[in-house]
């Protein structure tokens, strides 16, 4: 089976009001495919379902998640906390905000891999230089040791992104990772994502940038109130598409 | 690498520039080190008493004998009756008392029968000034470890009833409303009874330190709740979740660090209310037990007219509640000044 993840029939509804509903599609291995859609059509809350971190007025009404063999929506709260950051990592929209601003970007890169593994510190220590490293931050030393507020916006991508593949997780869900960042940087991030995807990291892009979708996705689900109104490979989704909805967002974006 | 600019340094940095908040300070590390020294500051023990000199005033030093300077000694003193049979200390300067330095591991000590009273003595002739020391002890410490259990349950209970919301909320927060609902005092005294009255010094000093602590944390875990409330909907703390980061580690180091503006100086302020509190059960009888001094008990034997009348100086453990009750206010004060980033004077936060 080369699919990672595979969301089937995911309905998830505040009271009676369905805000996803009934949406079905699969991430392969090492593939990044891409939600796209308007505010609103439910992106943000699909990623929160595969987490588990809905807020605690959505529900998931049905469907299930099944990511690596196992059916997350059945596992134990212990056991999904453990799949959280260890195998599946989450990117957000606003670095700054992400970060504690009482904890060096270090401090918080470690707090990760106490949380999964059984390194020593100074073991730890030498795995978050690492990554710094990986990410390209430029002078690794001196991010490990900076508080969140003394990086610039590119950095502070980078130091999330870090953090969020720290522990070597096969998904990465992205939700706008470039959406706060100006043009040039979101071209960095994009390629650091690209990077990911060479070492077999399937990526979950959450955007509403098609031009980024065609420029990095493999597969797009394009998604209107909930619903999944197109899917399938960028190049036909976007080049040519079917659905009324879809004709828009590309125009809009032309 | 510049790393003293978090919040906190910066807070304390800015306490550290407050005169009045600094000079707090250091009078409370100056009484507490005299209390962790008071085996070595002080002439007598607490318990070293001489019913001959029953409320004997304060003994002034000498310097000058026979109009020639030399080594600093005190007059011995007799003990009269006036005619309306009230005691009257008279000075006998044919008795001379040296003063000695550093002898048998006290910083100043007179040879008996004289006897060295620095700020008077008691109903049974046991030295003021080293039984203030000696009561330092308790008074100044019972105030720290009360605090401490206090906030350690109050963040704890109120971290969690506020990370966690809903039915575990509830319950925590009913739980602290039945403490709230009885009048403080009130509540310490009914505690105070339930202890069994054949405890020992140690025992009745612990009971009175978890007395202290079951009143206080109650207000604290509920502020604390509130600001875990808000914090929990921080970017930073979903993003610990989605990290897997356990919940406990999240309201340990993401939720309650962000309280620190707010407990810090509260804590201060909390000392000193304990600090009273003690004072207050044992002024009433229910706290430390003589001939264990405590500020409190000492001065509840100034509660009668008549020894206030003859002997005012056995109202000076008030002064030291006083002075260290206002102290711990000021550092208190001064904290939630230098917390504050509209307070700052040099307008830098």
């Amino acid at each position: 089976m080369s699919s990672l993840l595979s969301i089937n029939n995911l309905t998830v509804a505040v009271g009676s009001k369905a805000l996803v509903d009934q949406v079905s599609f699969d991430v392969p291995e090492g593939k990044i495919v891409a939600i796209a859609g308007g505010s609103g059509s439910g992106k943000t809350t699909i990623g929160l379902s595969i987490l588990r971190l809905l807020p605690s007025a959505l529900n998931i009404k049905q469907g299930s998640i099944v990511f690596e063999g196992q059916d997350l929506l059945q596992l134990s709260s212990e056991s999904m906390r453990q799949q959280r950051g260890a195998h599946i990592g989450m990117v957000f929209q606003e670095p700054l905000s992400a970060f504690d601003p009482l904890f060096t970007i270090g401090q918080q890169i470690d707090e990760v891999l106490a949380a999964h593994t059984e390194l020593s510190v100074q073991e730890r220590y030498k795995k978050v230089l690492d990554i710094l490293v990986e990410v390209e931050l430029p002078d690794p030393e001196r991010a490990h040791g900076s508080y969140p507020h003394q990086l610039s916006g590119g950095m502070r991508q980078r130091a999330m992104v870090a953090l969020a593949y720290v522990c070597g997780p096969s998904l990465i869900i992205a939700d706008e990772p470039t959406s706060s960042l100006d043009v040039t940087l979101q071209v960095k991030i994009m390629e650091l994502l690209i990077r990911l995807k060479k070492k077999n990291v399937s990526i979950l892009l959450i955007a509403h940038d098609l031009g980024m979708i065609s420029h990095i996705a493999d597969e797009v689900i394009i998604l209107n109130q909930g619903h999944v109104v197109e899917k399938g490979p960028v190049a036909q989704v976007i080049g040519d598409p079917r659905h009324e909805y879809t004709k828009e967002l590309v125009g809009a974006f032309q | 690498m510049k790393r003293n600019n978090s919040r906190t340094a910066l807070a304390f940095a800015s306490f550290r520039r407050n005169r009045i908040g600094m000079l707090a300070f250091w009078v409370l590390v100056i009484f507490y080190g005299l209390a962790i020294f008071a085996d070595f500051i002080s002439p007598y023990s607490y318990k070293d008493e001489d019913r001959n000199f029953s409320y004997c005033p304060p003994t002034s030093v000498e310097f000058v004998d026979h109009g020639q300077w030399g080594h600093p000694f005190v007059y011995g003193r007799a003990l009269t009756f006036d005619t309306m049979h009230r005691r009257v200390y008279v000075i006998d300067q044919t008795q001379k008392y040296p003063l000695h330095f550093l002898k048998n591991g006290r910083l100043f000590t007179v040879d008996t029968p004289g006897r060295f009273y620095l700020w008077g003595a008691d109903a049974r002739g046991r030295d003021l000034f080293s039984r203030i020391w000696y009561g330092a002890r308790i008074s100044l410490s019972i105030g720290l470890l009360g605090v401490a259990i206090s906030f350690i349950l109050g963040l704890l209970i109120g971290g969690i009833a506020g990370y966690y919301g809903g039915w575990v909320d509830s319950v925590l927060m009913r739980l602290c409303e039945m403490f709230m609902m009885i009048p403080g005092f009130y509540l310490m005294l009914a505690l105070r009874a339930a202890v069994p009255e054949n405890f020992n010094s140690v025992q009745v000093y612990v009971s009175v330190v978890v007395i202290l602590a079951l009143i206080g944390w109650a207000s604290l875990a509920r502020i604390i709740r509130g600001m875990a409330l808000s914090l929990r909907e921080r970017d930073f703390v979903l993003v610990a979740k989605t990290l897997g980061v356990p919940d406990i580690v999240i309201i340990a180091k993401h939720i309650l660090p962000q309280t620190i503006s707010f407990s810090c100086p509260i804590l201060m302020l909390t000392v000193s209310s304990y600090i009273l509190a003690e004072a207050g059960l044992s002024v009433v009888g229910l706290g430390i037990q003589d001939p264990i001094p405590s500020w409190g008990n000492l001065l509840s034997d100034a509660m009668g007219i008549v020894p206030v009348i003859f002997a005012p100086w056995i109202l000076l453990p008030g002064l030291f509640i006083f002075i260290a009750v206002m102290c711990f206010n000021v550092v208190g004060d001064s904290l939630r000044d230098a917390f504050d980033p509209m307070f700052s004077k040099d307008g830098a936060v």
